[in-house]
């Protein structure tokens, strides 16, 4: 990054910070924080341990040194600063989950912003209806990258370490499913994991039905375990074993050696990872992470780190709700050709020089697309 | 419900606020009570009580659950978890608790139903309840480690996990662990842990014992699959993750390898580069203050490093524990438990 660039974002950075609404975590002396600076020529790449005792003293701060990334811990500590976390004193963490694109999808960036919206819409239905956390102690944040974070902040669940937080988000991302347990009750078959389970299974057979059946026999014997023979015996009682899914689907999915085999093909697992909610697992079982400060901004995009209500969240679009810069016109000199939405418009920017508005200008200088041209 | 409880019985469950009461009507203050006579046999009790849950097999006498009278035996319980905090081991903790858990559902078992429904209430769970909240079963189930526990395979209902009437046993053991668990390691006066030291040196001693018994000398045929496979993957020179790194190296580490060898490993690798592998292995075997403990079952089924499982899979929930299983039993001909590897 040119000289001229890092100055112009921390400039806009700088803007941001004096004018915009700024919200603090609760219990803010108890968190550590770490911030990322433009600036290359310092050493350290993160300076953390870092602790504020109010609200005024994170402002000023934040103000006089225009972070390019500003994160605090989900843990609360008896002394955030001190340098090891032996010495921080652990008293707790928030339950955090992160939706992240890199997991799940790769494409141009508004398809995967998109696909990764409907993940954590998924991930909200199961924490509160399934999992019965209320709303009003998730907070969901538009993470300024490529994903979503949700912090839960039910005080019955700081005290978890690792293990009990692996439940959740093993639970939320289908891992360890075991069909000859889940499915054993049949009543559990019209709710959570039993129903996407069975869900998945008809999925899978329904493509099947959907098949000549010479192509069908070929996708089922290539399935590790599975004979020429297996797959004719399924193909010819498919019908029944659609409708037994649904009286006794043990019977059907548990019992059934054939169904046992494919549910552990790579391409069963696929269809039930749809049906999952694909949080990355270190995040939430790491009780000592720092996350991306909601309302700071992300030095990597310079959109907001946006937070949402749960209902905001089904027609939040990140490309126009997370731009916080104007349109004013700024001269940019693009390393190659590209088009992207932003604002609502499609900007087609062909490489070299070109004026765009302020907040493509902040966007396309923070991924490295663009530097500053001509100097102010 | 108020139950009456005699001190026979207190003296079976002295987690008990009813137990714990009878021992602060008996003593005075703590160092003065552990220096006289009756603290001294306490102490002895204490001790006796970390060893038992040291040892191997787990024996408990139907008819007789304590040899002192009933407050000092009640004390011993309370004394063995100073004695345990004094040490700072976490692994003794964690053994303590679970021999503890063990003693107490044994006898709870035999318990007439009034008496052990109101000591599952004490302990925090309902013996009558079809349902658990989410947030309580999961502080239980976290612990347990068979497949059924796993929150996944539930049937769950707008925050209410199903629970079936067998299952409740299991639940309320584990409950009584957690709670025995809970407040450890006590933060005990330096003066205390002090004049505890040669009760505690001796404690210490036991378990390096035991420690050693386990582990030994390193014994890569014992190897569970997932480390196997890791290992065979390096010398393949596949690009490892760093989860499959972390594993391999803490899971080293923990059996007794010293840097140099875990290192030595790291250098079948194709793109072996010292340093860099030097600085990963240090980090993770505790050279930064940390040690690390390596991934369980579960956390390895996560990241997808758990391959080729086997028989002695299904009842361990730790790679560590196949380890001293295979180990154990490799040293008595004749019960092997997989065939021999090429």
């Amino acid at each position: 990054m040119k000289p001229a660039t890092m100055e112009f974002l921390k400039q806009r950075f700088g803007e941001y910070y004096q004018k915009g609404f700024l919200t603090v975590p609760s219990a803010l002396e108890q968190r550590e924080w770490g911030f990322v600076f433009f600036d290359p020529s310092s050493e350290i790449r993160m300076r953390r341990h870092i602790s504020f005792c109010d609200q005024q003293e994170l402002t000023s701060y934040l103000r006089s040194m225009v972070p390019a990334h500003a994160y605090y811990s989900t843990a609360y500590y008896a002394t955030p600063s001190a340098p090891t976390m032996n010495e921080k004193g652990w008293c707790g963490a928030d339950l955090i989950f992160d939706i992240d694109a890199d997991h799940i999808i790769r494409g141009p960036y508004d398809v995967m912003l998109e696909r990764v919206r409907e993940e954590t819409i998924k991930l909200v239905a199961m924490l509160t209806d399934e999992l019965g956390f209320a709303a009003h102690d998730l907070a969901v944040v538009f993470s300024g990258g490529r994903g979503y974070h949700i912090h839960v902040k039910d005080i019955a669940v700081r005290g978890w370490g690792s293990h009990e937080r692996r439940e959740v988000v093993d639970y939320v991302c289908g891992t360890g499913i075991s069909p000859g347990v889940l499915l054993r009750g049949g009543a559990a078959c019209h709710q959570g994991w039993g129903r996407r389970y069975t869900d998945a299974a008809r999925d899978y057979l329904a493509d099947i039905l959907g098949m000549e059946r010479a192509d069908a026999i070929r996708k089922l014997t290539a399935v590790r375990g599975i004979g020429e023979t297996s797959a004719e015996a399924l193909l010819e009682r498919r019908d029944m074993i659609i409708d037994e899914i649904g009286r006794d689907p043990y019977h059907a999915l548990a019992r059934n050696r054939v169904m046992r085999t494919i549910a552990a093909s790579d391409e069963f697992r696929t269809i039930l990872r749809n049906y999952a909610a694909l949080a990355d697992e270190p995040v939430t079982t790491d009780t000592r992470r720092l996350i991306r400060m909601p309302t700071s901004l992300h030095g990597g995009s310079g959109f907001r780190v946006t937070p949402l209500t749960t209902s905001e969240l089904h027609d939040f679009d990140p490309l126009i709700n997370a731009v916080t810069f104007g349109i004013r016109d700024v001269k940019i000199d693009m390393r190659s050709s590209l088009t992207i939405p932003l604002l609502g418009n499609t900007h087609a920017l062909e490489k070299g020089i070109s004026a765009v508005p302020e907040a493509l200008a902040v966007f396309l200088c923070c991924r490295g697309l663009a530097e500053i041209a001509g100097v102010r | 419900m108020k139950v009456g409880l005699d001190h026979k019985v207190l003296v079976k469950y002295p987690f008990l606020k009813e137990s714990q009461d009878l021992v602060r009507g008996h003593t005075e203050s703590l160092d003065r009570f552990l220096s006289g006579n009756p603290g001294k046999s306490a102490v002895s009790r204490a001790k006796d009580r970390v060893e038992n849950a040291l040892s191997s097999k787990k024996q408990f006498d139907e008819s007789d659950p304590g040899r002192l009278p009933p407050e000092l035996e009640i004390a011993s319980y309370a004394i063995a978890r100073i004695l345990i905090s004094c040490t700072k081991e976490r692994a003794l903790i964690e053994r303590f608790a679970q021999y503890e858990a063990e003693r107490m559902f044994f006898y709870l078992q035999m318990e007439e139903p009034r008496i052990k429904r109101y000591v599952a209430q004490s302990a925090g769970t309902d013996p009558d309840a079809s349902e658990v909240p989410v947030v309580k079963y999961i502080e239980l189930a976290a612990q347990m480690r068979d497949d059924r526990w796993r929150l996944v395979n539930r049937d769950i209902v707008h925050g209410y996990v199903k629970v079936e009437a067998g299952e409740h046993d299991e639940l309320l053991r584990e409950c009584i662990r957690a709670l025995i668990r809970q407040d450890l390691p006590l933060r005990v006066p330096a003066a205390i842990c002090e004049s505890l030291t040669p009760v505690t040196e001796q404690i210490l001693t036991r378990f390096q014992e035991r420690i050693l018994e386990q582990f030994g000398e390193i014994d890569e045929g014992s190897f569970p699959p997932c480390i196997h496979a890791l290992i065979t993957a390096i010398t393949a020179g596949t690009n490892l993750p760093h989860t499959g790194r972390f594993a391999i190296t803490a899971f080293l580490h923990i059996i007794g390898m010293d840097t140099t060898t875990i290192v030595e490993i790291y250098s079948r690798a194709p793109d072996f580069d010292i340093e860099k592998t030097m600085y990963q292995v240090e980090h993770i075997t505790g050279r930064g203050g940390t040690e690390y403990v390596p991934p369980s079952c579960a956390t390895m089924r996560t990241y997808g490093l758990c391959t080729n499982r086997n028989k002695l899979c299904d009842t361990v929930s730790h790679p560590l524990t196949y380890y001293k299983i295979r180990k154990k039993r490799g040293k008595t001909p004749g019960e092997s438990v997989t065939p021999p590897s090429h």
